[in-house]
């Protein structure tokens, strides 16, 4: 028997699955503030190579904010240090050309360093998506690491915060056990772990359930 | 005697300015070699700028070589 076009617009027969689990991711974390915030929610931008096409990102974390303080400092005072400099006893003997020359290969240094540290942070990102869990890791030009474990085959979430700065901005590390190749795939230093493990939860739940029926 | 060695000294020191600015560019094509990289593994809304930081960051360097010849 022919259904009603309209009964397909108040009850369809096939329930599509991708909003009302990015409704729901909403509900646990909610909605990002910033382009640049450690935790992007159903990003719109965001893609990455081994992304399958039907495939859909769900969360973007990357570590916290808190965890750039050090370098950010460190940069701060590469900056200031050459304004130092007249405190150094006989630095007035040092001729001009040297001191054009070395102070545009400080700040040229310092630029470097700032830049590296930020790409660092940048791209090491743990993705979720609708059907996986991705960490990308690049320690270096030469060096990524790629781990990946299926949302079904996720056996055990845990998580730890441990010491002031986690305790107090709310990020610590997920360890994600799995039944996959890759036993287990770590969460370092993201924001709201406790969230995160929720979100989760929710989508092996509703994979899950997908799979039953 | 002492103008020779002066002049020695010189060219040493350009030489080693020269070494020195030279595995910096080295340093920045591998910057830029890295972002494209990356880059092209994660894209975000931020990745263009990044491309332009690096390649900025090139242009500054061979700048240092051109510094480098003209004041050492």
């Amino acid at each position: 028997m022919k259904r009603e076009n309209d009964l397909d617009v108040v009850a369809p027969d096939e329930v599509g699955t991708e909003a009302p689990i990015v409704e729901k991711v909403y509900g646990i974390t909610g909605h990002t503030k910033h382009p640049l915030s450690s935790l992007l929610i159903n990003p719109d931008v965001f893609t990455f190579e081994e992304k399958a096409q039907q495939e859909k990102v769900l969360v973007v974390a990357r570590s916290h904010w808190v965890t750039n303080v050090g370098w950010i400092l460190t940069a701060i005072l590469m900056l200031l240090a050459p304004s130092l400099l007249s405190l150094v006893p006989f630095s007035s003997d040092i001729s001009t050309r040297y001191k054009i020359l070395g102070g545009f290969l400080w700040f040229l240094v310092t630029f470097a360093f700032i830049f590296e540290r930020f790409l660092s942070w940048y791209f090491d990102v743990i993705v979720i998506t609708d059907r996986r869990v991705i960490d990308i890791d690049f320690d270096n030009l030469l060096s990524k690491k790629f781990a990946q474990a299926d949302i079904l085959m996720i056996q055990d979430l845990t998580f730890k915060v441990t010491g002031f700065a986690q305790t107090m901005f709310n990020f610590g590390d997920v360890f994600v056990q799995t039944a996959a190749e890759v036993p287990q795939i770590t969460l370092e230093r993201i924001p709201q772990p406790q969230k995160i493990i929720m979100v989760l939860q929710m989508l092996k739940e509703e994979l899950g359930g997908k799979n039953v029926k | 005697m002492l103008n020779s060695v002066d002049s020695y000294l010189l060219i040493i020191e350009k030489i080693i300015g020269m070494l020195a600015a030279i595995v910096y560019l080295f340093f920045a094509l591998i910057v830029v070699k890295q972002v494209q990289t990356m880059s092209k593994n994660v894209k975000d809304m931020f990745n263009p700028l990044l491309i332009t930081f690096a390649y900025a960051h090139l242009v500054a360097t061979l700048v240092l070589i051109l510094l480098a010849i003209v004041v050492l």
